[in-house]
């Protein structure tokens, strides 16, 4: 007895250390191929594919399906077809950093790379930038406002203008004075938190209560019991995974009844749509649930052709057609044409030849033609002309540092999980916010 | 001071799934002295497992029986295919961790295709609530609660006044002798991988109940306070799991009223750091029900 509780006894300080390198362990996968005369080429999404995060890599995967399909059924790159690859960074920088090495490593035939969110940016960036290989990431970091490199591109707002959108439809369009934040303690999550208060303070409401939760506990009353009892009008949150699906589920039965709840733009999302309404149910999302979105109308040539072949990519991705209106998958899908379109523009799969033509078609030199679809563009570059991109996601407004960003939505699902606008923010109303908020 | 109390009721809530899980995760530690790190993976597996049946129409509560018998066969067919042999080669501790640290990598990625990256909720009714000053607990709550009671006592009754379980502590304590004195020691083995496994199972099940929502990333969040409540009581000791839930899962919660909702996790390694400083064998391990049978 004594004996075999001894030998055990012995062991058990590797468990703590353990269980903890079990929570870090990630990793990614991938295989080799060269580039030569038409040889493929590759499209990495570096995101979270495992993990708390896990949702968002399924919707970068989601837009680089469609655009792989329109590129390669208009005949390729200059004769080169394009292929899409995963690589799993997990939500985190310990696991982003050897996948983006791994990927670079392995592969010399990255035309482009999309992903690298909040949670991996400031690893990856710089491993990507270094390698020469555009990237459209949909990080809302505040650090890559004017960031120095010359390979990235960010085709929506910093998550700061996502919360003073929040902020502004909260206060101008609600007219709710008393706010609860609940995000999740990750690194994309928390990046909202900061602006709001600022905002939320200098524009006279009230933050009754500052909540960083751990994602994934299986129980959140004691913080739920605390925040219910600062008696918010409405709660603000980003909390991924089933974290927020939790949560709220808590708040619905230890309150009575749901309160109202506002998210960021994550949080228009096929996969947190389901979880909650599995946990609080459809009718309380629904009558309860508002978000800001990107300002995308969802219309026009260029997102039926997105849309076209999102459907069709059903066929390779399941859940593709789920995400068509999903913002940042019609932007990175957007990207990746300009990528395209600039090489066929340049006459080069040399990524330091064609990058600083991106932001060319993304923002049309004089006279260039507007082009909708990868076909057209192709066509009008074979005729001499240069091109302007308005895809799936609208114009593009590159400023010196490839940031583009346009106006805000604010939004509800209908009971299929669809986006519904109920009202917009343009760019004039979110620049007054974010100036009255200090940003 | 009413928060604290509230905090306190819903601990005793997480105390009773932490305590359902570390008892089965030290038993099996202690009787076949394997540190199995893809214990949190066969929970969310069996918690889907009943989930699969729940979301057919068949109540939480047979859906659960389900949970149990997965989490068992499971565990079960992992020790028989992957773990016993790396142990009959004479694999060390160290390579046995490091080898069900790859299964639970494993286990999560192959569950992802089959279950998707969707969170998911069982259809279950909370019942009324019940309130005792700042404390609310559902009936639900009070029903997880009463049957984590009742799991200790059945593991209590199984280790000191079964033969099953005289053997159990003999086979923790000196594998080779406890054979040597003809206690079939691989079926000893076999059993304490079902039973340990049906904890396994039920645990898993119950955590999804009591969080309304889980999803495959939740198996990794499992382990971590199973394990500090494990070695907290005394590794390999089922009753000192049942005092380390006790203490992991209220100060997790109280921990939350009053630091921080984001330390939560590290809370509960901070009180595994200091009992291990001040008492590195844990808080029961020379008194442990899996000592040898006298």
């Amino acid at each position: 007895m004594q004996a075999g509780g001894h030998r055990l006894g012995r062991r058990v300080g590797l468990l703590p250390l353990l269980a903890l390198g079990l929570a870090a362990c990630g990793g990614g996968s991938a295989t080799g191929s060269g580039s030569g005369n038409n040889s493929p080429l590759l499209i990495g999404i570096v995101a979270p594919f495992t993990g708390p995060d896990a949702a968002l890599g399924p919707a970068y995967f989601a837009a680089c399906l469609p655009a792989a399909r329109a590129i390669n059924s208009a005949g390729g790159i200059m004769g080169h077809t394009v292929s899409c690859q995963q690589f799993d960074t997990r939500g985190e920088p310990a696991d982003a950093v050897p996948a983006a090495q791994q990927m670079v490593a392995s592969h010399s035939n990255l035309m482009a790379v999309v992903g690298c969110t909040s949670d991996e940016a400031s690893s990856v960036a710089p491993i990507i930038d270094h390698a020469h290989i555009p990237m459209f990431c949909m990080t809302g970091q505040s650090e890559f406002n004017k960031t120095s490199f010359t390979y990235f591109h960010r085709l929506v707002p910093p998550d700061a203008f996502d919360s003073y959108a929040l902020v502004g439809s909260a206060l101008d369009y609600f007219h709710y004075k008393n706010v609860a934040l609940v995000f999740g303690n990750d690194i994309g999550s928390q990046a909202f938190v900061g602006p709001a208060m600022n905002a939320l303070q200098h524009l006279g409401a009230t933050v009754t209560i500052n909540q960083s939760i751990a994602l994934g506990q299986p129980s959140y009353r004691t913080e739920v019991t605390a925040m219910l009892a600062t008696h918010p009008d409405v709660i603000f949150t980003e909390a991924l995974g089933p974290t927020d699906a939790t949560y709220l589920a808590e708040v619905k039965q230890l309150n009575g009844s749901t309160l109202p709840f506002m998210g960021t733009s994550a949080t228009i999302d096929p996969v947190w749509f389901k979880a909650v309404t599995g946990a609080i149910g459809v009718q309380d999302v629904l009558n309860k649930f508002t978000a800001v979105d990107l300002g995308v109308s969802f219309s026009g040539p260029g997102y039926t052709e997105f849309k076209t072949n999102l459907d069709a990519s059903a066929a390779q991705f399941a859940d593709a057609p789920k995400y068509a209106e999903r913002g940042a998958t019609l932007h990175l899908y957007d990207g990746i044409m300009q990528a395209a379109l600039a090489m066929d523009e340049t006459q080069s799969i040399d990524p330091t030849v064609y990058n600083p033509k991106i932001k060319d078609v993304g923002n049309g030199v004089s006279g260039a033609t507007t082009v909708n679809t990868y076909k057209d563009g192709v066509t009008a570059i074979g005729s001499g002309k240069s091109v302007v991109w308005v895809g799936a996601g609208g114009p593009t407004h590159y400023d010196q540092y490839n940031n583009s960003q346009q106006g805000y939505i604010i939004v509800k699902y209908d009971s299929t999980g669809n986006e519904v606008t109920i009202s917009k923010l343009t760019e004039q109303q979110t620049a007054a916010i974010i100036a009255a908020g200090g940003g | 001071m009413s928060l604290i109390i509230a905090a306190f009721g819903f601990g005793l809530v997480s105390m009773s799934i932490i305590a359902i899980a570390a008892v089965g995760f030290t038993m099996q530690f202690g009787i076949t002295n394997m540190i199995n790190l893809a214990y949190g993976q066969v929970m969310i597996s069996s918690a889907y497992a009943a989930y699969a049946l729940n979301n057919t129409g068949v109540n939480i509560w047979v859906a659960l029986i389900v949970g149990a018998i997965f989490g068992a066969v499971f565990s079960f067919v992992l020790n028989r295919l992957v773990y016993a042999p790396f142990q009959r080669k004479g694999t060390n501790l160290i390579g046995m961790v490091i080898i069900s640290l790859a299964v639970s990598l494993l286990v999560a990625n192959l569950l992802l295709p089959i279950v998707g990256y969707y969170s998911v909720s069982y259809h279950v009714d909370p019942g009324p609530t019940f309130h005792a000053g700042s404390i609310a607990l559902t009936g639900l709550q009070l029903a997880i609660i009463a049957l984590a009671v009742a799991l200790m006592l059945v593991i209590h009754a199984l280790l000191k006044l079964t033969r099953l379980g005289k053997a159990m502590r003999a086979t923790a304590a000196n594998p080779t002798l406890a054979r040597n004195c003809g206690i079939p020691t691989s079926r000893v083995i076999d059993l304490a991988w079902l039973i340990t496994g049906a904890l396994c199972g039920v645990a898993g099940t119950v955590a999804g109940m009591n969080s309304d929502s889980f999803a495959v990333s939740n198996g990794s969040e499992f382990l971590i306070p199973i394990i500090a409540a494990a070695v907290l009581g005394g590794a390999g000791n089922p009753y000192g799991a049942m005092i380390g839930a006790v203490i992991i899962g209220v100060m997790t919660e109280l921990s939350a009223a009053v630091i921080s909702p984001q330390y939560k996790q590290v809370i509960a390694f901070a009180v595994l750091v200091l009992v291990m400083i001040l008492r590195p064998q844990g808080l029961l391990a020379k008194r442990g029900a899996l000592a040898a049978a006298g």
